[in-house]
């Protein structure tokens, strides 16, 4: 176990915005269905958007922090020469904003669960699949392409990608069998139908590009060169 | 600590080959290693540190071989390594950043990690800064940070890379001082193009030139390559054309040049006492 | 000015993961999107000016986001490379630098994008033997597409130094989703406006025609269109 020391630094070395940006977004997703309720929205339309700024908003976040933290770091090649210095390290940057993106998430679904505003047939801890796994896909994407492409631009514009193109190609797509189980806004897009094996995909394919991320963060000569300029 | 290196060769992926079959042994102690800009010293250095994985070849240090993830590893537990572009985090303090250096090494105790920082602050004379943001540290400041982060977990094999690149005549002379008394029993290598710093704290060094060994030995041993080849030459006219000037000094109406060549460069040149610097600059023309 | 554009041009435009992105990027359209077929069924595919309107409304629904995130990181460069202190000491002025940068950043990142627009109209326009199709393209570009890039290249040159990289990163995807991709009809937005940066009312303006009012989602089944019309629309919400 390491100590709170470490994880501090680690926490300081994410940075404020990593840390910051998933509670604005709780206070924001929040605030939009108080605010989507005042003004006399439609009931559906109401609980819609709250849900959708979960499913949809979280895993932005995560992707796009994901994809700056393996970037230019300029104690790289001081930490690869320290054992574990470099790899558990980023884990543990990334596990600390991944940590405070759940924990907000989680503060909102209960919000929404104790609220009556959740009406996805599945609820409780099954129901924390909603934002858990679009989020740690699009966070091992960034995490991925940014060891891959030794670029947080790169990086980053392949999570915006993938993000967006999931909207516009969510419902092009919503007859493709093999589509609909890597599909990561599936709770919003097409309810309850198959939405365990979707959640399974995700989670085992986040896992596996997870792998991969790491490495490549192994090469520590590919870490050294850095983004080609 | 002992190190020993053996055939070893490295082509980066392009083609480039900074090291080719370099066979070195390197004792306890305060080693010098020379070469110019781009003769594979960095390269070296890295592969020393379990950086970078040779193409071929073998490095053992300490008895433990680099080829494998154990011996990397047991390496890296010994090792305090400075290396050529020293990168800080500039919104931390010295204290805070030596803190989480100290932390990655494994150093779990607060309050031994604390006294350990304050001690090491002290040897490179920079507690009076310590609480300082990085940011606003200058370029000797930021070596000695560097040097500190080296030694935190009191290592047996301490590698730096160009320390004294960019200090002022006085950081270098403080840098060298510091990392000769640090000598004692462990292995210092000390990688470098300035020469002064090896004759001034190596008894020791080799030479690299284009990745290979193109000399191993002492600093005398260097010297004498320069032996009867080093010439002062004092005229009004051009610099002489054979042999390679070192330095050229205004005299009077003239100039007075020091010129390292075979055979005297000019009727009027007169045998000069060599130094480190015409001892390698000898070995370089050949 | 013009050193400054020629060298931040070469520099970008040689940059490995700027391709690689766009390759990527471009490859997912053309599986998913028609841009083989260029079918959007709102328009005459036989129509040069039309499937050159086409082309660039499925390329502009996601490019841009490659672009803009791509030349993010543009603007603090020379800081992070250190080279700031000796561009500062020459006789060049910074706003002569900074408009250089911006041009030639822009440009260069906008290249892919050009090379995947103009090699469909190129194709078009010599499988379908109307080399017009070509004219179309340019005016459709110039018209319709530069103007997005060149103010999205703003926003991404001044967003980093206003925000943090990280937070700005976030925001320009939410701007673009929100602001160019989502149905009007879901909530107040810059999307189907004269503000939007996908450059659809000079198509419809100069191009070609609004597209015919849909009777359903199904109508447009596979277009960028259609992909709004499709967006994860709220139940009973309805579609654009």
């Amino acid at each position: 176990m390491k100590p709170v020391d470490l994880w501090r630094h680690e926490a300081r070395r994410a940075g404020l915005p990593a840390l910051l940006g998933p509670p604005v977004l709780a206070a924001l997703i929040q605030l939009l269905a108080v605010f989507g309720a005042s003004l006399g929205s439609g009931e559906e339309n109401t609980r819609w958007f709250p849900m959708s700024a979960l499913e949809m908003g979280v895993p932005l976040l995560a992707g796009v922090v994901a994809a700056t933290l393996p970037g230019r770091d300029p104690v790289a090649e001081l930490r690869l020469a320290i054992p574990h210095g470099y790899r558990p390290s980023l884990l543990r940057r990334l596990a600390v904003t991944l940590g405070c993106a759940a924990l907000c998430a989680l503060a909102v679904s209960v919000t929404l669960m104790a609220s009556n505003w959740w009406t996805f047939p599945y609820g409780g801890a099954a129901g924390q699949l909603v934002w858990l796994a679009p989020a740690l896909w699009l966070a091992v994407l960034g995490f991925c392409s940014a060891a891959a492409l030794r670029s947080t631009a790169a990086a980053t514009s392949l999570v915006a990608f993938v993000w967006t193109g999931e909207q516009i190609f969510g419902g092009a797509l919503a007859d493709n069998t093999a589509y609909r189980a890597l599909h990561l806004f599936a709770t919003t897009s097409w309810g309850s139908d198959g939405w365990p094996l979707n959640r399974l995909v995700l989670l085992s394919t986040a896992l596996l590009l997870a792998v991969v991320g790491w490495l490549l963060l192994g090469n520590a000569e590919r870490v050294l060169r850095g983004e080609p300029e | 600590m002992r190190i020993d290196v053996s055939g070893l060769t490295k082509t980066y992926k392009g083609g480039a080959r900074a090291l080719d079959g370099l066979t070195l042994t390197v004792p306890t102690g305060m080693y010098g290693l020379l070469g110019s800009n781009g003769a594979g010293k960095t390269t070296f250095m890295r592969i020393l540190a379990g950086l970078l994985r040779p193409t071929s070849g073998r490095v053992a240090i300490g008895g433990h071989d680099m080829a494998t993830a154990e011996g990397r590893l047991a390496v890296q537990r010994t090792l305090g390594y400075l290396p050529q572009d020293l990168g800080v985090y500039p919104d931390l303090s010295a204290r805070r950043f030596l803190d989480y250096i100290a932390l990655l090494k494994g150093l779990h105790s607060r309050s031994a990690r604390r006294r350990r920082i304050g001690e090491l602050l002290e040897v490179v004379a920079l507690s009076d800064v310590a609480d300082r943001r990085l940011k606003g540290f200058s370029g000797g400041m930021l070596r000695r940070v560097g040097i500190a982060q080296a030694l935190l977990a009191d290592p047996r094999l301490l590698i730096v890379d160009e320390p004294t690149t960019g200090l002022d005549p006085e950081e270098r002379i403080r840098f060298r001082t510091l990392l000769a008394q640090l000598a004692g029993d462990r292995t210092v290598l000390l990688s470098t193009h300035i020469v002064d710093d090896v004759a001034q704290t190596c008894r020791s060094l080799a030479v690299l030139a284009k990745g290979r060994l193109a000399f191993q030995g002492t600093v005398g041993d260097l010297v004498s390559h320069a032996y009867h080849r080093v010439w002062t030459v004092s005229t009004p006219g051009p610099a002489p054309v054979t042999g390679r000037v070192v330095s050229a000094l205004p005299e009077g109406t003239g100039m007075r040049y020091r010129v390292v060549a075979a055979a005297p460069p000019d009727p009027r040149a007169r045998p000069a006492e060599p130094t480190l610097e015409d001892g390698y600059l000898a070995l370089m023309d050949g | 000015m013009i050193a400054t554009l020629r060298y931040e041009f070469a520099m970008q435009v040689r940059r490995p993961s700027l391709w690689i992105v766009y390759a990527l990027v471009f490859a997912v359209l053309i599986v998913a999107l028609p841009f083989g077929s260029l079918d959007l069924n709102d328009y005459e595919g036989s129509v040069g000016r039309q499937a050159m309107s086409v082309a660039a409304q499925i390329l502009v629904s996601l490019l841009p986001i490659v672009y803009g995130c791509m030349l993010a990181d543009r603007p603090s460069r020379d800081r992070v490379l250190r080279v700031d202190g000796i561009l500062d000491a020459t006789p060049s002025g910074r706003t002569a630098r900074l408009i250089g940068k911006y041009a030639g950043v822009c440009a260069a990142t906008a290249v892919p994008f050009a090379v995947a627009y103009f090699g469909r109209a190129l194709l078009y326009a010599v499988v379908e033997g109307q080399p017009s199709a070509l004219g179309w393209a340019a005016l459709t570009f110039l018209a319709s597409i530069v103007p997005g890039l060149v103010f999205l290249g703003a926003l991404a040159f001044a967003g980093p130094l206003l925000l943090p990289p990280m937070v700005f990163r976030v925001l320009f995807v939410a701007y673009w989703f929100w602001g160019n991709l989502i149905p009007a009809a879901m909530m107040p937005t810059l999307s189907h406006t004269i503000f939007s940066a996908t450059g659809e009312y000079v198509r419809y303006g100069i191009v070609a025609p609004p597209p015919r009012a849909a009777s359903g989602p199904a109508r447009r089944p596979c277009s960028t269109s259609c992909a709004r019309s499709r967006l994860r629309s709220p139940p009973g919400c309805g579609s654009a």
